[in-house]
């Protein structure tokens, strides 16, 4: 019997005894006998120490990013966090608790997810947080229906160098209510959007938003998306912004973002195979009211004390049921309190200083892989930060890949859909760099990247 | 019991050090000007003792699980075991990159698969995705998916209604209507679906019927197997909201009970933390019908191997970054092999126990609108406390003062005032003891100081009227607000 069920003072005996039933059968008389099911046939249960035998069995066979020289870069990243945010974060009168209905009892967690809220407010220069969303793909999922709230039409603009990941999810939110996600074109040379096709899609009258990423899905950013807005008009423009990216790059709502999300795990969140990631919102203040999501807003209790509750919740689905702005219940909140301790602890000026020592990184592997003859790094002529791209002359990215796999060097990721009869225009992949990448990892990665191209052009 | 709970005259994190005017931050070289940040991002510098004592102070305003009893209806808030917090934080679960090669993340493919196959035991329905971040994502995924069904049928032209009941949890019709679909709902009798009621509503324009069994009310929907097939008969599909498994695991599944998919919430009844709101971790079960429109990828076994399958042309494709959380996954994983078989069908029968043990006593103090056998939550209404021109708020803001959660309030909304306990099986005999002690000592306080509560916690009783008829939702409005009150 788990330890975790309460019996060790004959509870149970005394409970069933209170009710005046022999066993607990008494208690389910209203299952139909039609309905009842025999065993699950899933093994009896082990105790602690087999449980964690078990698990770190089935772990070991995981290799992690510190067995490698790792260069996966993209939206999910591998960052050093300060030992502090696990240290906050698993404190347990915050990890054990649920959203916070009652307010008194839950000061903590809304006083940080109102700081949680006023950062992300303060990095992206637009007026109003939630306080957090699943991850940066269902946010910008959530940002395309919002934006349909606030202006007619049917189509939706997305840079068509959009990680196919991101394209499926926000097809999805597209397809309830029967809009369409449709491809900017990219300029081959710079990957840049091409504004004059916006314009002229903008001109038929029938698109309700655009989104633009920055740094965008080749890891590179375009000096054309502040151009946008003037072109846009009353269309609302999305930004999926890398957080740490606005830490030297200018806030979107500044040029004229109506709404800012983006992924925010690279903020004290491990990247735990891609889970639990952290959804980030802004929007305009004129728009609150259309947002998705729990929101936390600042009052005072009788007494006059400053006091925080979860707030405008009429938006909100346990109360407007369908005609809620969105769905969603639970969120990220735990999550958001990784972000805001993490950007606290390393600090404004720390946050810059990171983004800058990584871009000079990505530099130095720039500079050796463009070195090589048989691939082009980077692909595209436009600045980057963290991560670029590398297009590879001949042979597939997974061949690639899977050679310097062999010599411990984890090379980016392809950046092809892998369903079976989605289009491959070229054979590209994301490279990215971390703050433990070294002089070291980047030379060996270079080295292996030759060696590759040179195999690949013996087999050809 | 008298209780305090911390009350920390703790400053905002910016009120700690005032952050200076913003010179621009350090450049990188190649951004064109434009681009470039005029500004550094206006957050304080902070030492790191003065961030973690900010943060520990504010963790102590708060109430968990680990420090009281937290009966929220629907919500399942059991004890979350030390055990998986340890593994979820080993180096091989958490430094793992989802984009890394298959042959690098074998042991996280097989937890994931092994969840799955154990998943699909539970449910009774064999086609599993992890992938939804929490249960209304879930909910949503799975409307998709019934969208994609009668779109290859060539029934969505006319199948553009879900029914639910008026029981239904909010995440619902929200869900539904994101979908893409009208929601309508059935009015109950008694707290169960009211089958003839169903009987005449469903038709040939209902796509799916959206259910929890056992329901908000706490009842369990014993007429299940012909609500299955009044669904059916339309050739509608019956949906599944596993918010409330907890009280029929190991005694029924919604397989047996006739469902076409099912969402699970690992952070309920697989006691995975909620994490002061979330992460949560949603699952999708399916049958024959919908198995083929989960979202990419699958996870496969092929010999000895593990591999992420996208070759599965009817999927809906993806409705978030990865394949999940696994972090919860792997926390749902190591709990359900803790428990094994007999461990959770005990979960059902105690907390079925602790439950029906609890509204016998809170019974007494207020009336319980439907019948006596109840499952894991049960409902009372408020409605007497009208007469001492108290509400249902009030008496739950007085239980804070004990030191204990209160119950979900005002939900199911078909009960008027209503309280909303559920007692998973994690709690003993003695914490139930004490809770309902605490409710006897509240509802017997006298009206002014339960209009008066809570006066032992952080702060008094907020003030919602005032945040939501003047927003002030981050820092910036302060800045605003203070700005205009020095204004004479």
């Amino acid at each position: 019997m788990p330890r975790w069920i309460p019996d060790e003072r004959g509870d149970e005996d005394a409970l069933l005894e209170s009710l005046g039933i022999a066993s607990t059968d008494a208690l389910f008389t209203d299952v139909p006998k039609r309905a009842r099911i025999g065993k699950l046939g899933i093994g009896a249960g082990l105790d602690e120490p087999q449980v964690v035998g078990e698990v770190d069995r089935l772990l070991e066979r995981n290799r992690p990013l510190t067995k490698f020289s790792s260069f996966l870069g993209g939206r999910v990243v591998s960052r050093y966090s300060p030992a502090a945010v696990d240290s906050i974060v698993s404190r347990s009168e915050f990890y054990t608790a649920y959203t916070p209905y009652e307010a008194e009892a839950s000061q903590g967690m809304l006083r940080t997810l109102f700081e949680f809220q006023s950062l992300w407010v303060e990095m992206t220069g637009l007026d109003v947080a939630n306080a957090s969303l699943y991850d940066g793909a269902s946010a910008a999922g959530e940002a395309l229906l919002f934006c349909r709230r606030l202006h007619e039409g049917s189509r939706f603009l997305v840079p068509a160098s959009l990680p196919w990941e991101e394209r499926s999810v926000l097809e999805n939110y597209a397809s309830g209510p029967g809009l369409h996600v449709e491809g900017i074109p990219y300029d081959d040379r710079t990957g840049q959007l091409d504004l004059e096709f916006v314009q002229s899609a903008v001109a038929k009258k029938d698109v309700f938003g655009v989104l633009a990423d920055v740094p965008n899905g080749f890891g590179h950013v375009d000096e054309g998306v502040p151009e946008l807005k003037s072109t846009l008009g009353e269309i609302p423009l999305v930004v999926a912004a890398d957080p740490l990216s606005l830490s030297v790059l200018e806030a979107p709502g500044r040029y004229g973002a109506d709404v800012v999300v983006g992924e925010g795990q690279g903020f004290g969140i491990s990247p735990s195979f891609g889970g639990p990631l952290l959804g980030l919102f802004a929007c305009r203040r004129e728009h609150v009211r259309s947002a998705p999501g729990r929101i936390v807003g600042a009052t005072v209790d009788t007494e006059g004390r400053r006091a925080f509750d979860l707030t405008l919740t009429t938006r909100e689905q346990h109360i407007r049921r369908s005609r809620a702005t969105s769905n969603i219940c639970t969120n990220d909140s735990l999550m958001a309190l990784a972000f805001v301790v993490y950007a606290s602890v390393v600090g404004p000026r720390g946050l810059a200083r990171l983004q800058t020592t990584l871009a000079e990184k990505a530099r130095t592997l720039a500079s050796g892989l463009g070195a090589l003859e048989g691939l082009k790094a980077p692909r595209f002529d436009a600045p980057y930060l963290s991560d670029f791209t590398v297009e590879l002359g001949r042979g597939t990215a997974d061949e690639f890949l899977d050679r310097l796999l062999r010599r411990k060097v984890l090379g980016g990721h392809s950046l092809a859909d892998p369903r079976p009869g989605a289009t491959r225009p070229a054979e590209r992949i994301l490279v990215g760099v971390s703050e433990s990448t070294t002089e070291k990892d980047i030379r060996k990665y270079v080295a292996a990247a030759q060696a590759a191209i040179t195999a690949v052009g013996r087999s050809a | 019991m008298t209780f305090r709970q911390a009350r920390w005259d703790e400053p905002a994190i910016w009120d700690l050090a005032p952050p200076r005017a913003a010179d621009p931050p350090p450049q990188v070289s190649g951004i064109p000007e434009k681009m470039r940040r005029k500004e550094a991002v206006r957050w304080p510098e902070l030492s790191e003792l003065e961030v973690v004592r900010h943060y520990t102070r504010l963790s102590q305003m708060n109430f968990g699980i680990d420090t009281a009893t937290y009966p929220l209806g629907s919500c399942t808030m059991k004890y979350n075991p030390k055990v998986s917090e340890l593994l979820a934080r080993r180096e091989c679960a958490t430094d793992v990159h989802p984009y890394q090669p298959e042959s690098t993340v074998q042991g996280s493919l097989e937890i994931l698969w092994r969840l799955e196959r154990i998943l699909a035991r539970v449910t009774g329905l064999p086609e599993i995705s992890l992938q939804p971040a929490a249960g209304a994502h879930g909910e949503y995924a799975a409307m998709l998916m019934v969208r994609a069904y009668f779109r290859d049928q060539g029934e969505l032209a006319e199948r553009t209604e879900v029914l639910l009941p008026d029981t239904a949890h909010g995440t619902n019709p929200a869900s539904a209507a994101m979908a893409g679909f009208t929601t309508r709902e059935i009015r109950s009798k008694d707290g169960c679906v009211d089958l003839e009621e169903l009987r005449r509503e469903v038709s040939k324009k209902t796509a799916a019927f959206m259910l929890t069994n056992p329901n908000t009310a706490g009842l369990f929907e014993s007429e299940i197997l012909e609500i299955a097939e009044a669904v059916h008969n339309a050739g509608a599909l019956l949906y599944y909201d596993g918010a409330n498994l907890n009280a029929i695991l190991g005694i029924t599944h919604p397989g047996r009970m006739g469902f076409d998919v099912a969402h699970l919430n690992l952070h309920k009844t697989f006691a995975t933390p909620h994490g002061g709101g979330g992460p949560g971790a949603g699952v999708l079960a399916a049958g024959e019908k919908l198995g083929p429109y989960l979202p990419i990828p699958r996870v496969v076994k092929e010999g000895r191997r593990f591999r992420l399958d996208y070759d599965r042309p009817k999927s809906i494709g993806k409705i978030k970054t990865g394949y999940g959380n696994f972090g919860l996954d792997l926390r749902a994983f190591a709990f359900i092999l803790s428990h094994g078989e007999e461990g959770l069908n005990h979960i059902a029968r105690r907390s079925v126990l602790n439950s029906n043990y609890t509204a016998a006593h809170m019974g007494k103090f207020l009336p319980r609108p439907f019948g006596s056998l109840v499952k894991h939550e049960f409902v009372l209404s408020g409605t007497p406390l009208k007469a001492k021109g108290l509400r249902t708020l009030d008496l739950a803001k007085r239980l804070l003062d004990e030191g204990v959660h209160a119950p979900t309030i005002y939900f199911p909304s078909l009960v008027d005032e209503a309280v909303m306990v559920e007692l998973p099986e994690t709690e003993s005999k003695r914490d139930l003891d004490a809770y309902i002690a605490a409710f006897e000592r509240a509802i017997s306080d006298t009206p002014e100081n339960l209009r008066a509560a809570p006066r032992n916690l952080a702060v008094t009783r907020v003030d919602e009227v005032r945040a939501a008829r003047e927003p002030l939702l981050c820092w910036k409005d302060l800045r605003g607000a203070s700005a205009k009150a020095e204004t004479p």
